[in-house]
């Protein structure tokens, strides 16, 4: 893994570029979009900078292709790896989509009744425990992106990247977003 | 055509029947005989059952085990209870990954052989969990009697590897179903525990889903963070231009330890604006360290024209300049 601070590094150049591309084509614009088009650079930066060895990455970047209004911006933020990477990244989305389809469909054709003997109670138990993790894992998969076409234990492992990565994001932007306070405090104090 | 009809039944059935399978191999091969008993050229049915997976028959064909059973009455039942995991292993072909393979349970009286040959299977590539069961019911010779677990350490690494060791213990079951299962809640209980030192405040629980929840609560507070800030920095700047060029240029050129250096400012920034003593912001630069200096205008000098932010560790520290108009 890299080094936070690599990956910090890493992260702002994309998220800078970003930024770039996404201010000149369009001068005015209202807050919610400027909100929008930062967190989009920011998310894309984010899971470029992780050089598509993260199944969330492709999938966030696979799904913010996906709508008409951000194809374009994604595309030019992605540059000449756009081509490459959405390709790639689609790509191997419809694998998992595939792999989980058929995942299914073995799984209902050898489904197979295991005999229980536990008493009821601790049936009970132990069921109601199942629910609950089966419950969040769910909730988990929704979280992540690119989640439902997982397994649990790859869920896990992306949600560790997940998680380092929207770290660094936080810690990137709130520097900027304290930097950029501090300018304006000079500006009005000055 | 019947022999069709036959393999579909035995695949279909398959699945049912693994987990009926109990005792042994010769129970086995007499459940096998009444599925065979339909069709009564069991010969050509398991050529039949050849066609899909031609290679392990070959294999089998050719396994040692195969001249062990010496009455040759006995040798179709055999061959049906290898087809049947080969069917399993066909079934589970498409897929990757760590689903549980339904498998004829093991034990002493199974010969261990039986496992080699399917072992070798091109379809090895999801079935690192058949192996380890192949792998199990060779070292399962004895029984299930007191043994230890242990996983080797490659396991860890990827799902990919071909034999994971694992052993049962002491008054755990033994038929493969468990011990894969076993092996892969290992798996990811070593992930979890991972997951576990992430998260902060993680560590003092315990059980999955509290587990579970602390970690939904912290990624859904990282996005929320992650959605604040963003409008936040869209509030505050009316257009966030940057000096990219001058940016990037620091980058290639000297990088000190993990800091790209300043970037010049040029002099489109109002005069007087950044006419700041240093001592008024003395607490925000933590180090005010810079790797070069490009030029910078008079004006400015060099300390206020970098920002400086040591985010959260001590490690990295990220300089940037936000120009804005």
């Amino acid at each position: 893994m890299h080094s936070p601070s690599q990956l910090k590094r890493d992260f702002l150049k994309q998220w800078l570029k970003g930024l770039q591309m996404c201010s000149y084509p369009k001068k005015e614009m209202s807050i919610l979009e400027r909100k929008k088009a930062i967190k989009l650079s920011a998310d894309v930066a984010m899971a470029s900078a992780r050089n598509a060895t993260s199944c969330w990455g492709l999938a966030l970047i696979a799904n913010a292709s996906k709508e008409g209004n951000d194809k374009c911006l994604v595309e030019h933020l992605l540059g000449q790896e756009s081509e490459r990477g959405k390709m790639a990244s689609t790509f191997q989305l419809a694998i998992l989509h595939k792999k989980l389809r058929s995942k299914k469909i073995i799984k209902k054709s050898c489904s197979v009744r295991r005999v229980k003997k536990l008493t009821p109670r601790m049936v009970l138990a132990s069921s109601v425990a199942k629910r609950l993790v089966k419950n969040r894992t769910k909730v988990l998969k929704s979280l992540v992106p690119g989640g439902e076409s997982m397994d649990e234990f790859s869920l896990i492992k992306e949600t560790l990247d997940y998680i380092v990565s929207l770290r660094v994001q936080v810690d990137v932007m709130r520097c900027l977003a304290n930097a950029s306070d501090l300018l304006n405090c000079k500006g009005v104090h000055g | 055509m019947e022999l069709g009809k036959c393999a579909e039944a035995r695949s279909a059935d398959c699945g049912e029947k693994a987990e009926e399978i109990g005792a042994g191999h010769f129970q086995l091969g007499e459940e096998i005989r009444t599925l065979v008993s339909a069709p009564p050229d069991s010969g050509s049915s398991f050529t039949a059952l050849l066609e899909l997976p031609a290679t392990q028959a070959v294999k089998l064909l050719h396994s040692p085990e195969l001249e062990e059973t010496p009455p040759a009455a006995e040798l179709p039942p055999v061959f049906p209870a290898c087809k049947l995991s080969v069917f399993l292993g066909a079934g589970n072909s498409p897929e990757t990954g760590s689903i549980p393979v339904k498998q004829e349970p093991t034990d002493s009286d199974s010969p261990p052989d039986n496992s080699l040959p399917l072992a070798a299977d091109p379809m090895a590539v999801n079935g690192d969990r058949k192996l380890t069961k192949r792998k199990e019911r060779e070292k399962k010779v004895k029984g299930p009697a007191k043994k230890s677990k242990t996983a080797s350490a490659c396991e860890t690494d990827g799902e990919k590897l071909p034999y994971v060791h694992v052993r049962a213990r002491r008054g755990q079951a033994t038929d493969s179903h468990s011990l894969a299962e076993r092996a892969r809640r290992e798996k990811i209980n070593a992930r979890m525990k991972l997951l576990q030192e992430l998260v902060p405040g993680c560590n003092k629980i315990s059980g999955t889903a509290m587990v579970l929840d602390e970690i939904i609560n912290h990624v859904q507070s990282l996005q929320r963070q992650v959605e604040f800030l963003s409008m936040r920095l869209a509030a505050v700047n009316p257009r966030i231009d940057i000096n990219l060029d001058s940016l990037l240029a620091a980058e290639n050129g000297s990088l000190l330890d993990s800091n790209f250096s300043g970037i010049i400012m040029p002099s489109m920034w109002p005069e007087g604006q950044f006419n700041i003593n240093r001592q008024q912001y003395p607490q925000v630069w933590h180090q005010p360290v810079w790797g070069r200096e490009e030029g910078n205008p008079n004006f400015i000098t060099p300390e206020n024209s970098l920002l400086s932010y040591d985010s959260s560790a001590n490690s990295g520290k990220s300089y940037f300049l936000i120009l804005v108009n």
